[in-house]
């Protein structure tokens, strides 16, 4: 029973760490052929692969949504008018970045 | 007496060109090893002197220039930027030389410039001098690989992130002269004492410090039984740190060269 307790402890206290000691991160670039490059990331250097990115509108319609690949990156077809990408790696962990400021 | 304040006079002239002499450094300078965003920067390629501004040493076309780039996880990727030099010149306090400099487009994670130059031939040493660099630039705060040797055949590579250091800091690296650590390699450190200006390809006239004396213009430590040496940081700006002659029997051209390694931090104030 000490045991049990001793390793949800341990392993509580490996998450916890983890969690704390990175931040998401995520650039976008226009790759200047009417496509948009997004990368993302994590401080602490781990992979963002299979995190959720969304296109929406300033209203938070949703216009397209998508995976960051296996190497942290997410291509699309830049919008028409105002957008905003949103990069969901869940509570704490979102980052948005306004279509406006995205430059080459 | 006349004789010996002459045969003074040429002592203290060769002592003054060997202090001199032990103070080249090689540059490749960009104006932001941190940067938040991506974007086009300029990289420039010079040989110099940088506390004093002083003498520009004349630069051959650079073996190779390349640049490492690695975001997180993924596999760095080589780009070879040697084509995309271009020469300029260098103004120094006290003269001009040869420089090369490209422009780089530079998006997310680490990005490790990697300069193989020319020997230099050094005509008061008698030595040729070959100060292979290497300089990370960081975009948006991902990490790469930048604690991975490149290959070079002489490197420094850092034990801490040589673009996250706030003043007061320390910075510590390895010295390796092909992929093996140097055991009591001795180091010269130079800080950056005349801001580089990119639209004049020039120094800055002022200094950032005055040298209280002679020895503080180039400091010098050694490594220890492992390569590895340690330096508290005490002032924002750019340092550079020259692990000299690592390969004593080393020569070209049948001469002596100098294999030397060379690594730049930017250090930050808090505020």
């Amino acid at each position: 029973m000490g045991y049990k307790m001793l390793i949800a402890v341990l392993f509580s206290v490996c998450i916890a760490t983890v969690a704390s000691a990175h931040t998401p991160l995520c650039s976008c670039f226009d790759n200047g052929d009417e496509t948009i490059t997004c990368e993302g990331g994590f401080s602490d250097g781990s992979s963002a692969s299979g995190v959720e990115m969304r296109i929406e509108t300033p209203k938070g319609e949703v216009l397209l949504k998508g995976k960051m690949s296996e190497d942290s990156e997410f291509t699309f077809d830049k919008p028409k008018g105002d957008y905003v990408v949103m990069f969901d790696a869940g509570e704490g962990h979102k980052i948005k970045v306004p279509g406006k400021e995205i430059v080459e | 007496m006349k004789e010996k304040v002459t045969a003074f006079f040429a002592g203290a002239a060769i002592v003054g060109s060997a202090t001199l002499a032990s103070a080249h450094f090689q540059m490749v300078y960009t104006p932001e090893m941190a940067m938040v965003k991506g974007g086009k920067v300029p990289v420039k390629l010079v040989f110099t002197h940088p506390f004093e501004a002083g003498h520009t040493m004349n630069m051959g076309k650079p073996e190779q220039f390349y640049v490492v780039r690695s975001r997180g996880e993924n596999a760095p990727k080589k780009t070879d930027l040697l084509e995309t030099l271009q020469p300029f010149t260098w103004t120094s306090l006290t003269n001009s030389g040869d420089a090369w400099e490209t422009t780089y487009q530079a998006r997310g994670g680490d990005h490790i410039f990697c300069l193989v130059p020319e020997p230099y031939w050094e005509e008061g040493d008698g030595f040729y001098i070959k100060q292979n660099t290497k300089v990370i630039v960081n975009v948006g705060g991902e990490p790469g690989a930048w604690m991975e040797p490149v290959g070079l055949p002489t490197e420094i590579v850092p034990l801490a992130k040589p673009y996250d250091r706030w003043t007061g800091n320390v910075f510590q690296g390895k010295v390796l002269v092909d992929g093996k650590p140097v055991p009591g390699a001795e180091v010269e450190i130079e800080y950056m004492n005349h801001k580089p200006l990119l639209d004049k390809n020039a120094f800055a006239k002022d200094g950032e410090v005055e040298a209280p004396q002679d020895a503080f213009v180039l400091q010098t430590i050694f490594a220890d039984d492992n390569g590895m040496f340690t330096f508290g940081i005490p002032r924002a700006g750019w340092w550079g740190f020259a692990a000299l002659d690592l390969d004593p029997e080393y020569t070209y051209k049948d001469k002596k060269c100098s294999r030397d390694a060379v690594i730049w931090i930017q250090a930050k104030d808090m505020k």
